[in-house]
């Protein structure tokens, strides 16, 4: 008996546990928390008025924190500038490192061995095969000095090294120099290396960032500096068409992997002095370099802040992928649709750097993000600007229907084939049945079977290997479709409903927000199912809320819908007017230049002053 | 906002729980009513005749159409009212019926003349499962007979037979639009009064047989029947499918109180201002024994008004159609301009004479005013209560009538001139 | 909390989307019949008249609300009254909105129910607009505008496609006797009839939000003047669809006006689409009058947040809703009582607190002073 008591105990113990946890999350669910007193990012009006009416102590906070920022970059690149607290939280990693270095020497030294030592411990040569560490001499003023130059090979451009900084150490310096120089720092700096991109570094924190990121450094016995040539030559793909964004007429180039090569191509396309880009690195131990670039003088000023507060604010020991880094810096996750724009098109990218936003770019992706994004932007290909205004509004009303088919499509089959038999015509209906009779399951659970297995053949059509891949998309609609319908598993009109809506999704102009609609199909499969329209409707009143409140850098997501904004925005919003309509910036993004044109952009359909009816003419 | 998420989750959970989806009915659960028959019951009130849709027959599940015979089946059950009937119908109906796709809804003669749809009209606003869309008729046989003589030939489906078959008046003029939501409004207006399609199954199985006792001609002073003077099922023809619709059943409220053939349909409509166009058949005004065909349209709504003289109402009705000369088998040259003119003047005659015919039928005979002439006296009251007093359906039965009609030829045809068939013996020569 | 709502503004476009789709609501719940039921054919004539006294009265309150910019009923009757007023006030509207919106939630229910879910009971059909309700209210007004100021255009689109489409059943002598059951009718029996602006008086609610005066008037009479045109559009088409005393029967006009919409064979039976317009117009409905209930509350008792109200008044009206037994009982209640007296809670309460305190209260301005 005791026994029994003895074991219960602890059971009991932990069942209370149990329930007060149960408890808990009830009493976060269901009543009511004080919210977190967040700081929430709105993107403040330009006009002058609302400048004047905040107070001093709001202008002054910004910029205290920018402050901040700065004097903590030079010392901890990534920090937080969020609070006051950064250095005994997200940092621990960071501090870790530095007092490593504290032990260790943490810059370069005088004697060649300590440095080599310390190098090969760091890069842990011989374990490390693709290190290269080259040990020579040179000659300076007739005096022979030891050096060694280490660099990852595969990362770096061997002919540049051989070229550039081998050859004229190891031949050149034995030239005569008609120099006075007796520093041995300078003389190799100022007459020896004829490398371009040469920096003098004394860290050895910063000689390795250089090194892991295709330099080469150049010790030399003496001197307490390293030389750090940038000699980045790996391989990379090139400039190739984008494989998400095609389109039939426009630019046919892509985003490579190559963040210069990018900002490159960005700034091909946007010929202009006030196009900024600026270098950031994200993540502890990837420092990988992204840039960040706006226009200045069109671009609101507390927006460029703002993207480059959360930027900055970033702490993570890598991050590789422009996907990662949209997940770190966008509003909120729970928001059913992208909030920032990734793209693969520099046209894209310039396009909307001159609406005023703000794009980043991050190192071996080739998706540029675009920040704020609304959801009618998201909607928007840029072929529509492409093409003339006709055809454009013809596409964007295909691609509506598209969208509208790929959200609700099955919901609505469902609903009206469950609830609203008085809907369909007579014929169709009697059809539906007829199919329908040997069909064992209810048309729920016919579709979800039908949607899924289409979600399977899209996943797997992806993730198989090449060439079998297109084989499975037809072998997965064709004939699992057909032997689908044969096996009276699913009614043939249930396979159009499937693969108009399939059809439509692919119709989204953006992946993500694809992705978004294709989730919350189901959702509308549910509640139509439940309550017919009723339940449709309501599904569309939340999903509708839910988007409305959302927020896309202090953008309202639905804008320039709601909140309608007074100019902007509707020239190219659901239909697109004549190019040379579309007259101001959007207002919602509060640029500094309102004016993308004059009210007569088209300079030739106005007479000159002074000329006749025989002027144009002559023209 | 996580908040409102888990709420809603929550929520969702448990109206899935709750639900068992209460409403849902698979389109496949359920059994398509087409066709509703009212009869007079034998045992009971009423009895009644549903025509239900076999799916798998009409839809034929892709072998390419399906078979006409076997595409609905009919029940006939007597009960004391429909709603009771459909309870019964569903015992051995495996599939619940639903109404939603009904078409039509026949009444037998001899039920309408006791007025009883009276209840089944009542029913009607409260039902959301039938359509006011739903056409009215009246069968001159049982409405049993009736359903069951539907047997499409160029259809599949007997919806589709039954949508093409009633709206035909479009371009026949011997039937009128009699929907159930019109036939609602009229059946409880103080202005006007209710008529449906008349419906009969074909008395004639082969030509031998034809006769035209059922005719309306002789009425008329025709030595031949027109093609307007037949109601349905007196129609001479066999072949094809054996339900017809010709003519109107009249109403006064919910009973019925006559019958019009279909000439006298076709003058109904051009004074509702519902006529669109169709042939009409005449003698030749000057060759009695030749025919002359018209393709008469309407060319403006009819101009009706109504003055009360020594408290009795004179109602002027103004028709104006226009026409295009079919055929003239005299050869005369009725195209030239002052011949038109005769033949026009022939067709108004014809026309206001058979107008005529039908009005004082309806006001003195009847007593009924199916054109809604009450709603011209309506506008000149102020109020609803004055309106209400003086009782315009009582006095309809005292009024005169002065009928203008006025018909414009406007086009011959292909043929701008014709010329007289050449016969050996000299005849035809003019 | 109280801070972030002070800074929360929205435009002319959204507040009139939001007072349009409010008053339009009655349109859909049974607003024509209403009109016939008062005058007989002379049901559009109450509705010009009963615009022109919804004008007018707009026109005397906006006079006099032009001292009073950005500031709601409850500013203004604190500083006439203290918060004595302010309370007193704050408890009538509520009453009002808890009132309206339980009998308002328990017809659309009935309605939806007798139009497609027959057999759902009552409670399954109420909890769809709970949900709805509870999630406006999360999301908050401004969400709320937004989400009108998209919405609105479609309801509207929506109700006229109705309107355009069931033309051929016009007749257009339905509209005789021209005056009726009577010019008493009219001008008497339908001066109570006012009360299909009463959710005007949430403009005096949202006017923190709005700002300026002039926007503020601007909202108003664009409001007012949309939704009399909806509602004599519709009062028209339905008169002239079902005359007189046939269109006293039905009690959902705009859905019997829609079942009758066809054209050819296939063009037909559009009624369930009109179940989406509908449901979206009372999703907002309630909602947004939902949200201004926990909103009244929270100011009246000076309460710093308003989300914990949510839960328990969305169970007081869920209850609220299901007293009256019968579908009948609460046209009833809602017609014979609300729809005749609500206009003395949205038009003469606004009215008399704002002499009082423009006549007889100009000289205090401490609390203003305390505001600033």
């Amino acid at each position: 008996m005791p026994k029994n008591v003895h074991i219960k105990c602890p059971e009991s113990i932990e069942g209370v546990k149990a329930l007060a946890d149960y408890k808990n999350i009830i009493k976060q669910l269901l009543f009511f928390n004080v919210p977190p007193k967040d700081e929430t990012f709105i993107l403040k009006e330009r006009e002058s008025e609302i400048k004047e009416l905040q107070s001093e102590e709001e202008e002054q906070q910004p910029k205290k924190r920018r402050e901040k920022g700065k004097i903590r970059k030079i010392t901890n690149p990534c920090c937080d500038n969020n609070t006051g607290k950064e250095g005994n939280g997200g940092n621990g990693g960071e501090e870790d490192k530095q007092n490593q270095g504290a032990k260790s020497p943490t810059e370069v030294s005088k004697k060649l061995s300590d440095n080599l030592e310390y190098m090969k411990k760091i890069y842990s040569i011989p374990t490390n095969g693709d290190m290269v560490l080259r040990e020579f001499d040179i000659v300076v003023k007739n005096e022979v000095i030891p050096a060694f130059m280490i660099f990852f090979d595969g990362m770096t451009d061997r002919k540049v090294i051989n070229d550039n900084i081998m050859q004229p150490l190891m031949l050149l310096s034995n030239l005569d120099i008609k120099s006075d120089e007796q520093d041995v720092e300078s003389f190799v700096k100022d007459h020896i290396l004829p490398h371009c991109q040469l920096k003098v570094e004394k860290k050895y924190r910063s000689i390795i960032d250089e090194v892991n990121f295709g330099g080469c450094a150049l010790f030399i016995d003496g001197v307490e500096t390293s030389f750090v040539a940038d000699v980045k030559g790996w391989e990379h793909r090139g400039v190739e068409r984008p494989n998400t964004e095609l389109v039939l007429r426009g630019p046919q180039e892509g985003f490579g992997e190559l963040l210069r090569v990018n900002t490159a191509l960005v700034r091909k396309t946007l010929k202009d002095e006030d196009l900024i880009v600026e270098n950031i690195s994200i993540g502890r131990r990837s420092k990988t370099p992204c840039s960040m670039l706006y226009i200045k003088d069109i671009a609101n000023d507390d927006l460029v802040d703002e993207v480059r507060r959360r930027l900055k604010s970033i702490d993570v020991d890598y991050i590789y992928d422009s996907g990662q880094l949209e997940q770190m810096i966008e509003d909120c996750a729970l928001v059913p649709a992208p909030q920032i724009l990734a793209t693969e098109r520099p046209d894209r990218v310039a396009t909307l750097l001159t609406d005023g936003k703000v794009a980043v770019m991050i190192h071996g992706n080739p998706f540029v993000l675009v920040m704020p994004a609304t959801f009618p932007e998201l909607l928007t290909s840029p072929e529509d600007t492409y093409v003339r205004f006709p055809y454009g509004n013809f596409l964007r009303i295909i691609r509506g229907i598209g969208i509208a088919f790929a959200l609700l499509l099955p919901g609505i089959y469902v609903a009206v084939t469950n609830f609203h038999h008085e809907m369909i015509p007579t014929d169709l209906i009697l059809a539906i049945a007829a199919s329908r009779e040997k069909v064992p399951f209810p048309s729920v659970v016919e579709i979800l079977i039908m949607e899924l297995a289409f979600e399977l053949i899209r996943e797997a059509g992806i993730r198989i290997p090449g060439p079998i891949g297109p084989t499975l998309g037809i072998v997965g609609a064709l004939i699992l479709g057909q032997a689908a319908v044969a096996a009276n598993i699913v009614s043939p009109i249930l396979i159009i409903v499937v693969a108009v809506t399939g059809i439509g999704s692919f119709a989204i102009p953006n992946f993500a927000l694809g992705f978004a609609f294709r989730i919350l199909r189901f959702g509308y499969i549910f509640l139509g199912a439940m309550a017919g329209f009723l339940g449709i409707t309501t599904g569309l009143f939340l999903h509708g809320l839910w988007l409305v409140s959302a927020k896309s850098y202090g953008v309202p997501f639905m804008s320039p819908l709601a909140p309608k904004v007074r100019v902007g925005g509707y020239e190219n919003l659901l239909a697109r007017a004549p190019i040379w309509k579309q007259e101001v910036r959007p207002d919602y993004l509060n640029p500094k230049d309102t004016r993308r044109q004059p009210k007569i952009s088209r300079g030739w359909v106005q007479k000159k002053e002074g000329e006749d009816g025989n002027g144009g003419k002559q023209d | 906002m996580r908040k409102l998420i888990c709420i809603f989750l929550i929520v969702s959970i448990l109206c899935g729980l709750l639900s068992g989806c209460y409403d849902r009915r698979e389109v496949d659960e359920l059994a398509y009513v087409l066709a509703i028959g009212l009869d007079k019951g034998k045992t009971n009130k009423l009895k009644i005749t549903l025509q239900i849709a076999v799916p798998m027959a009409i839809g034929g599940g892709g072998e390419g159409g399906g078979d006409a015979e076997k595409a609905s089946t009919i029940v006939t059950l007597e009960s004391a009212s429909m709603y009771a009937g459909l309870d019964l119908a569903n015992n051995f109906v495996s599939k619940q019926l639903n109404l939603s796709h009904a078409k039509v809804l026949v009444v037998s003669k001899e039920l309408a003349q006791e007025g009883g749809i009276e209840g089944f009209m009542m029913a009607l606003p409260r039902g959301r499962e039938i359509r006011p869309n739903m056409f009215i008729a009246v069968s001159r046989q049982s409405a049993e007979e009736y359903i069951r003589a539907v047997k499409p030939v160029l259809e599949v489906n007997p919806a589709k037979f039954y949508e093409l078959n009633f709206r035909a008046y479009r371009y026949t003029g011997f039937t009128a639009n009699t929907d159930l939501h019109d036939f609602y409004l009229k059946m409880k207006s103080l202005y006007s009064q209710p008529v449906a399609i008349l419906a009969g199954v074909g008395r004639f199985d082969e030509g031998q047989e034809f006769d035209v006792k059922g005719s309306t001609f002789d009425e008329k002073n025709r030595s031949i029947p027109l093609e307007g003077d037949f109601v349905a099922g007196e129609i001479t023809k066999s072949g094809g499918v054996k339900a017809e619709i010709m003519g109107l059943a009249v109403f006064d409220g919910a009973k019925m109180v006559g019958e019009l053939d279909g000439e006298a349909t076709m003058y109904y409509l051009m004074i509702q201002g519902d006529f669109n166009n169709s042939y009409m058949t005449m003698h030749d005004p000057l060759q009695k024994d030749k025919l002359v065909i018209l393709n008469i349209k309407r060319s403006r709504n009819p101009k009706r008004d109504v003055k009360m003289i020594n408290g009795k109402p004179v109602i002027d009705v103004k028709i104006r159609l226009e026409a295009d000369i079919q055929v003239l088998q005299s050869g005369i040259n009725y195209e030239m301009p002052q011949n038109l003119v005769i033949l026009e003047k022939a067709y108004e005659d014809f026309i206001k004479e058979g107008m005529k015919r039908l009005l004082y039928l309806t006001s003195q005979e009847y007593n009924t005013d199916i054109f809604g002439f009450g709603e011209r006296v309506k506008q000149q009251f102020i109020t609803w209560g004055e309106w209400e007093k003086y009782g315009w359906l009582k006095k309809y039965k005292d009024s005169t009538f002065n009928v203008d009609v006025d018909l414009k030829i406007r086009r011959p045809g292909l043929t701008i001139r014709s010329s007289p068939i050449q016969y050996s013996n000299g005849e035809g020569a003019q | 909390m109280a801070m972030a709502e002070n800074k929360i503004k929205f435009g002319k476009w959204e507040a009139s989307a939001l007072i349009i789709t409010l008053i339009i609501t009655q349109l859909i719940l049974g607003f024509p019949r209403l009109m016939v039921e008062t005058a007989g054919t002379a049901g559009w004539i109450v509705v010009l008249y009963v615009t022109i006294l919804a004008l007018l009265a707009f026109f005397i309150i906006e006079k006099l609300y032009s001292s009073f910019k950005g500031k709601d009923l409850l500013d203004i009757s604190e500083r006439i009254g203290g918060s004595i007023l302010r309370i007193l006030v704050g408890i009538i509207f509520l009453a009002y909105f808890i009132f309206i919106i339980s009998i308002v939630l328990r017809s659309f229910a009935e309605n939806m129910k007798v139009i497609t879910l027959q057999q759902s009971p009552i409670s399954y059909v109420t909890m769809f607009f709970i949900i709805g309700m509870i999630a406006g209210a999360y999301a908050g007004i401004e969400a709320l505008v937004r989400f009108c100021a998209i919405v609105m255009p479609i309801i509207l689109a929506g109700l006229l496609l109705i309107f355009i489409a069931v033309s051929p059943h016009f007749n257009f002598e339905n509209i005789f006797p021209i005056l009726g059951t009577g010019p008493i009718d009219i001008f008497g029996k339908g001066f109570l009839r006012v009360s299909v602006f009463s959710a005007i008086s949430l403009l005096f609610f949202i006017t923190p939000f709005i700002k300026t005066h002039k926007s503020f008037r601007t909202v108003g009479y664009v409001s007012i003047g949309v939704s009399a045109a909806f509602f004599f559009v519709g009062t028209f088409a339905y008169l002239l669809v079902y005359p007189f005393p046939i269109g006293v029967e039905g009690f959902l006009p705009v859905y019997q006006l829609s079942r009758l919409v066809e054209y050819g064979r296939f063009f037909q039976r559009i009624e369930s689409v009109f179940v989406l317009i509908w449901a979206a117009s009372a999703l907002i409905y309630l909602s947004s009058v939902f949200y201004f209930i926990v909103y009244v509350f929270k100011k009246t008792f000076k309460l710093e947040y308003y989300k914990p109200l949510i839960l328990p008044f969305a169970i007081l009206i869920f209850n609220i809703s299901l007293i009256p037994p019968n579908l009948v009982t609460a046209v009833e209640l809602e017609s014979k009582y609300i729809r005749t007296y609500v206009w003395i809670i949205s038009f003469v309460i606004p009215i008399v607190i704002l002499v009082t305190a423009k006549y007889f209260k100009r000289g205090t301005n401490k609390e203003e002073k305390k505001n600033a």
